[in-house]
C-alpha cells in the first residue's frame, strides 16, 4: 500500500516537474506529413525527410521538483540538417492539444524559412519568428497563443537568481516582441529552453549535431547509440559518390566487397587512370568509415589491380558489345549475360503492408482500362455517319460507301519491361527501418499490382553485374506469365548483390522488349545510382555506355525511362537518358506509391 | 460538336479583356504577327495563356478563331465539311479556314492533345508559304497578312506518347508563360475578383506556398485561375478559409491526406 502511494507520488512529480500534459500530447507521427508539407510550403528543402529528433541536454537549472524526479533536464527540440526534419517525438508541454499540434506547425515553419541560420541563438530565432509572422498571418495568430502558453510554462522569474532572472526577463521579451532584444545577459547557467524557438548550437566544445562523428566518443545511453547509428548509416549512404566510383556500402558490405575484390584480381593489365580512380572510390570510403580496422581492411585492397582492361572476346550464349568512348568503338561480345531464373523462390502472397496501397491502386487503375471507340468511316457498322454520307453525296461519287459508325474497344497496346537494380548499394538504408532494396521490392508488388489492373503487358527483371564477364539477369516475371504467388514469391526474394552494369542490362532487356508485338513498348529503368562495376566499369565510361546502348534502344522503337532514388542523378541522368525521360523520387520512401501513378501517367 | 460551337469569335470594338503582361511577351506577339509568324504559347495550366490570346487579338482588332484540341478532333474539325439541307449538300468552313478566309487569328488551345495526322494541316500554314490546301473540294487558300496561327500547351505533364513533333514545334515563335511575380500577381487577383489589396495579397503568398510543394506532393501547382476564382468567392463574402478549400484545396488533390496537409498551409494564413 505504501509502497503504491510512493509510486503514485512519484510520477505526480515527475508531471509536474517535467510540466507535461500527457492528456494533450501530440505524437509526431500524426502531423508529420502535414508539418513536411508546411515546411516545403514554406521554402524547407525538398531533400529532407521528418525525424523524431534526439533529446538535447538543455544544462539550465532545475527545480526542485525536476531534481527530486530526476527528469526534465533533456528536452526535445526542432532543427534542421542536410538529412532531416527533426522534430519532437511528441510534443505535451501545453495543456490543450491544439497548442501542442500548433507548435509542431510552428517548428515546421521555424526550420523552414530561418533566414540567418548564422546568427547567434537569440538573434536568429527573432529574426526567423519575425519573418514568419510578417509574412503568415495565420501563424502570427497562433504564434501569440502559443508565446503566452510558453511563458505560462516558464520557470517564475522571482524564483531565479538574479543573473538568470535578466536572463529569462531578455528571452521573454524577445518571445513577446521579436526582433527587440540584441544579446542574452550573461547568467551562470543557459537559459530555460525555448520550445518556441530553434535548438542552439550547443556552445561546449563545438558539438555537432550528430555527436558520433569522432572516433572515439564515449558511448551513450544504449538506445540513442542505436538510433544513431540508424542516422550516421543513413548518411553513408547519402554521401555522394565522388568521382563516379563505388556507391558508399554498409561496413557488412565492404567486407564482402574486400573478400570480393581479392578473388577478382587475376588479370594483369591494368589502366594507371582506371587504377587511380578505384584508389580515389577507397579513400573517400576509407575516410567516410574512418572507425576501427575497416580502413585497414581497405587499404589493403588499394595494391590489388582492381582495374581489368583487357579486351579478350569471351564466348558464351548471350554475349554482348559495350561501348568504349575513349576509342568510339563498340566491342563485341565483351559481356557475358547470366540468366537466373529464381525458380527456388517460394511462392507468397501481397505483404499485409501493401493491402491499403493494392485497393486504392485498383481503383485508379480500373480508369486507365480499355475504352470504347467510336470508329468513323466504317464500310459497315450499328450508326450513320453523317459526315462521309454527305461527302458521299455532295459528290455523287458511287465509290465511296464507307459511311457507318463502328464501336470497338479500345485496347491500351502497350507491353512494359521494368529493370530494377539490385546491385550492393540497394542495400542503403532510406529511414530506420527500411533499405532501397526493400523500397525497390514494395515498388515492384505495388506497380505489378496496378498493371494487373490495367492488362498491359508486362515483364520484371532485376540486374547486377560482377564484371563484365557476369552481368546477373534476374527473371523476376517474363511477358508470358501471369502476375501470381509464384511471381510475388520472386519478387519476395529479391536481395542486393555486387555492382551495377547498366549498358549490358539494357541491351538484354531491349532484346527482349524487342520481341514483343505492341505499338508503344516501355522500358522502365529502377536504380538507385550511376552505373558502375568493379572493374573499368564506372565514372565516364559506365555513363558513356550506358547512354549508347539506350540510343539503341530508342533505334529499335522502344521508349526508355528511368525512376531514380538518387538525389544526384541530375548530374548525369539529362546526359544517359535525355532531360524528359527520367524522374527523380526525392523521398525515396515514396516510390512504391508514386510509381505506378507516374506509370498512368506516362501512358494515359 | 459542331463548327460553330467549338469556334468563338471575339469580335467587341472597344473592349479589350484586361491583361497584366509579365515581360516583354506583348512586344513579342506584335513582331510576330506583323512577320506573319506563327506563336507556340506554353505554360502552366491556369497562367493567362488564353486570356493573353484574347487580349492580343482584341488589341491588334482580329477576330479571334479559339479551337480546344482533343484527341477526337480530326483535320475535317478545322478545315470544314460538307453540311446537308433541303437544296442539297453545301460546304462549310472550319474555324481554321474561316480564320485564313477572315485574316483573324486561329487560337488552337492543348494542341498536344490533337492526334498527330490533325496537326500537319498545320503544317504549310505555319511556315512562308502560308497557305491552306482544302482536300474535298480541291481549294487552296492563300493566308492574308492579318491571318495568324497561334497554339498553345501545358508542357508540365511528363508523357512519353505524347507531344509535339520538331517538325512542328521548330515553325513557332514560342512564348514560355510561368506565374507572374507576387505583387503583379496580386494586383491580377485584386482587379480580375474585386478583393482587397490585402487579401489579394495573402492569396498570392498562398499560391506561392502552395507552388513550393508541387514537385513534391501536387501532380501541378496551382495556376492564377485558382487563385482568382477563391478571391471571387471571398469577395461575395465567403469566409477565406471556406473559399480556399473550396476554390483551391479541394482542385489540386483528392486525397484526403494531402488535402489535410493542405489546409494547414492555408491556416498558416488564413488562421485566426
Ligand atoms: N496576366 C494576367 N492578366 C490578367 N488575368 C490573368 C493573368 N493571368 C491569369 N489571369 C487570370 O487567370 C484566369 C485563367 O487564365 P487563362 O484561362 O488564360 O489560363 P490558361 O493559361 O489558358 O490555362 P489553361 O492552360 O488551363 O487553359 C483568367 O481568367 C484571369 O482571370
Ligand atoms: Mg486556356
Amino acid at each position: 500500500m505504501e509502497e503504491q502511494v510512493g509510486i503514485a507520488w512519484h510520477r505526480l512529480i515527475n508531471r509536474l516537474a517535467a510540466r507535461r500534459f500527457p492528456e494533450a500530447a501530440v505524437e509526431l507521427a500524426s502531423v508529420s506529413r502535414d508539418a513536411a508539407l508546411l515546411f516545403r510550403a514554406l521554402g524547407g528543402d525538398h531533400g529532407v525527410a521528418v525525424q523524431a529528433g534526439a533529446q538535447t541536454l538543455h544544462g539550465a537549472r532545475r527545480s526542485l521538483l525536476e531534481r527530486l524526479a530526476g527528469s526534465a533536464r533533456k528536452v526535445d527540440l526542432a532543427w534542421v540538417d542536410r538529412q532531416a526534419l527533426q522534430l519532437p517525438p511528441l510534443i505535451d508541454a501545453f495543456p490543450a492539444t491544439s497548442l501542442n499540434r500548433d507548435l509542431y506547425f510552428w517548428l515546421a515553419a521555424l526550420c523552414a524559412v530561418d533566414p540567418q541560420p548564422h546568427l547567434p541563438w537569440l538573434a536568429r530565432n527573432q529574426a526567423a519568428v519575425l519573418t514568419i509572422t510578417r509574412g503568415y498571418p495565420g501563424l502570427a495568430a497562433s504564434y501569440g497563443r502559443l508565446v503566452e502558453a510558453e511563458i505560462a510554462r516558464r520557470p517564475p522569474i522571482s524564483k531565479l537568481a538574479p543573473d538568470e532572472a535578466q536572463q529569462e526577463q531578455a528571452i521573454r521579451a524577445a518571445l513577446r516582441k521579436p526582433g527587440s532584444v540584441a544579446a542574452l545577459p550573461a547568467a551562470r547557467r543557459p537559459p530555460h529552453p525555448v520550445l518556441l524557438w530553434l535548438r542552439p548550437e550547443l556552445p561546449a566544445k563545438g558539438k555537432k549535431p550528430h555527436p558520433d562523428k569522432s572516433p572515439d566518443q564515449p558511448s551513450q545511453a544504449a538506445s540513442a547509440l542505436q538510433s544513431d547509428k540508424k542516422r550516421r548509416l543513413a548518411e553513408h549512404t547519402e554521401m555522394p559518390e565522388r568521382k563516379g566510383g563505388l556507391l558508399i556500402f554498409r561496413p557488412e558490405s565492404i567486407f564482402s566487397w574486400t573478400e570480393y575484390a581479392k578473388v577478382e584480381h587475376e588479370t594483369k593489365e591494368n589502366e594507371d587512370q582506371d587504377l587511380a580512380q578505384a584508389a580515389d572510390d577507397l579513400d573517400v570510403i576509407a575516410i567516410a568509415q574512418d572507425r576501427r580496422n575497416i580502413a585497414k581492411k581497405l587499404s589493403m585492397t588499394l595494391d590489388l589491380p582492381v582495374a581489368e582492361g583487357d579486351d579478350t572476346p569471351l564466348d558464351g550464349n548471350r554475349m554482348l558489345p559495350e561501348w568504349d568512348y575513349r576509342t568510339h568503338t563498340l566491342k563485341a561480345d565483351r559481356c557475358r549475360v547470366n540468366t537466373i531464373p529464381l525458380t527456388d523462390a517460394k511462392p507468397c502472397a501481397l505483404p499485409e503492408h501493401l493491402k491499403r496501397d493494392q485497393q486504392r491502386l485498383r481503383r485508379q487503375f480500373g480508369a486507365l482500362l480499355p475504352v470504347r471507340l467510336r470508329l468513323k468511316a466504317q464500310p459497315e457498322g450499328n450508326d450513320i455517319d453523317i459526315d462521309p454520307y454527305i461527302r458521299h453525296l455532295a459528290h455523287n461519287a458511287g465509290a465511296e460507301t464507307r459511311f457507318y459508325l463502328d464501336q470497338r474497344k479500345r485496347e491500351r497496346d502497350l507491353a512494359c519491361l521494368l529493370l530494377a537494380d539490385l546491385s550492393l548499394s540497394t542495400e542503403a538504408w532510406v529511414g530506420e527501418e527500411r533499405r532501397v532494396i526493400d523500397v525497390i521490392r514494395d515498388s515492384l508488388f505495388l506497380f505489378s499490382e496496378a498493371l494487373s489492373v490495367t492488362r498491359d503487358r508486362f515483364a520484371l527483371y532485376g540486374f547486377s553485374s560482377q564484371q563484365r564477364t557476369d552481368v546477373r539477369f534476374h527473371t523476376l516475371k517474363t511477358f508470358n506469365e501471369p502476375y501470381d504467388d509464384t511471381v510475388r514469391g520472386r519478387i519476395n526474394s529479391i536481395s542486393p548483390a555486387y555492382y551495377t552494369r547498366m549498358g549490358a542490362a539494357i541491351r538484354h532487356a531491349t532484346e527482349i522488349l524487342g520481341r514483343q508485338k505492341a505499338r508503344e513498348r516501355l522500358l522502365l529503368l529502377l536504380t538507385d545510382g550511376k552505373p558502375n562495376d568493379a572493374d573499368l566499369y564506372e565514372g565516364r565510361y559506365g555513363i558513356e555506355d550506358t547512354r549508347k546502348a539506350l540510343i539503341a534502344a530508342r533505334q529499335q522503337g522502344l521508349r526508355p525511362f528511368c525512376v531514380t532514388v538518387d538525389q544526384e542523378a541530375h548530374e548525369y541522368l539529362p546526359h544517359i537518358f535525355g532531360k524528359n525521360n527520367f524522374i527523380i523520387i526525392h523521398k525515396p520512401s515514396e516510390l512504391p506509391s508514386r510509381l505506378p501513378l507516374l506509370y498512368a501517367q506516362l501512358t494515359r | 460538336m459542331s463548327v460553330t460551337s467549338i469556334a468563338r469569335a471575339v469580335r467587341v470594338p472597344g473592349l479589350i479583356p484586361p491583361y497584366t503582361p509579365t515581360g516583354d511577351e506583348i512586344a513579342v506577339f506584335e513582331l510576330a504577327y506583323r512577320n506573319r509568324l506563327p506563336v507556340l504559347i506554353k505554360g502552366p495550366t491556369g497562367c493567362g495563356k488564353t486570356r493573353f490570346v484574347e487580349h492580343m487579338a482584341a488589341r491588334l482588332g482580329r477576330a479571334l478563331y479559339t479551337v480546344s484540341c482533343h484527341d477526337d478532333l480530326s483535320a475535317s474539325d478545322l478545315v470544314g465539311r460538307h453540311l446537308i439541307d433541303a437544296s442539297g449538300t453545301y460546304w462549310t468552313d472550319g474555324p481554321l479556314t474561316q480564320a485564313v478566309r477572315h485574316g483573324g487569328i486561329c487560337y488552337l488551345d492543348e494542341v498536344v492533345e490533337a492526334r498527330k495526322d490533325t496537326t500537319v494541316v498545320l503544317h504549310a500554314l505555319s511556315d512562308d508559304r502560308r497557305i491552306l490546301p482544302i482536300d474535298r473540294t480541291g481549294e487552296i487558300l492563300e493566308a492574308p497578312p492579318e491571318f495568324m496561327l497561334v497554339v498553345s500547351y501545358n508542357p508540365g505533364y511528363q508523357h512519353l506518347l505524347k507531344g509535339l513533333k520538331p517538325s512542328t514545334r521548330q515553325r513557332f515563335v514560342s512564348l514560355a508563360f510561368g506565374f507572374p511575380e507576387a505583387a503583379r500577381e496580386a494586383e491580377i487577383v485584386a482587379t480580375e475578383s474585386g478583393v482587397d489589396p490585402a487579401t489579394a495579397k495573402r492569396l498570392v503568398t498562398l499560391a506561392n506556398a502552395l507552388r513550393s510543394t508541387a514537385d513534391h506532393d501536387l501532380e501541378e501547382a496551382p495556376g492564377t485561375r485558382l487563385i482568382v476564382d477563391a478571391a471571387k468567392l471571398i469577395a461575395g463574402g465567403c469566409d477565406p478559409q471556406v473559399a480556399c478549400r473550396a476554390a483551391i484545396v479541394e482542385c489540386l488533390s483528392d486525397e484526403p491526406e494531402i488535402t489535410r496537409a493542405l489546409m494547414v498551409v492555408v491556416l498558416a494564413i488564413f488562421g485566426n
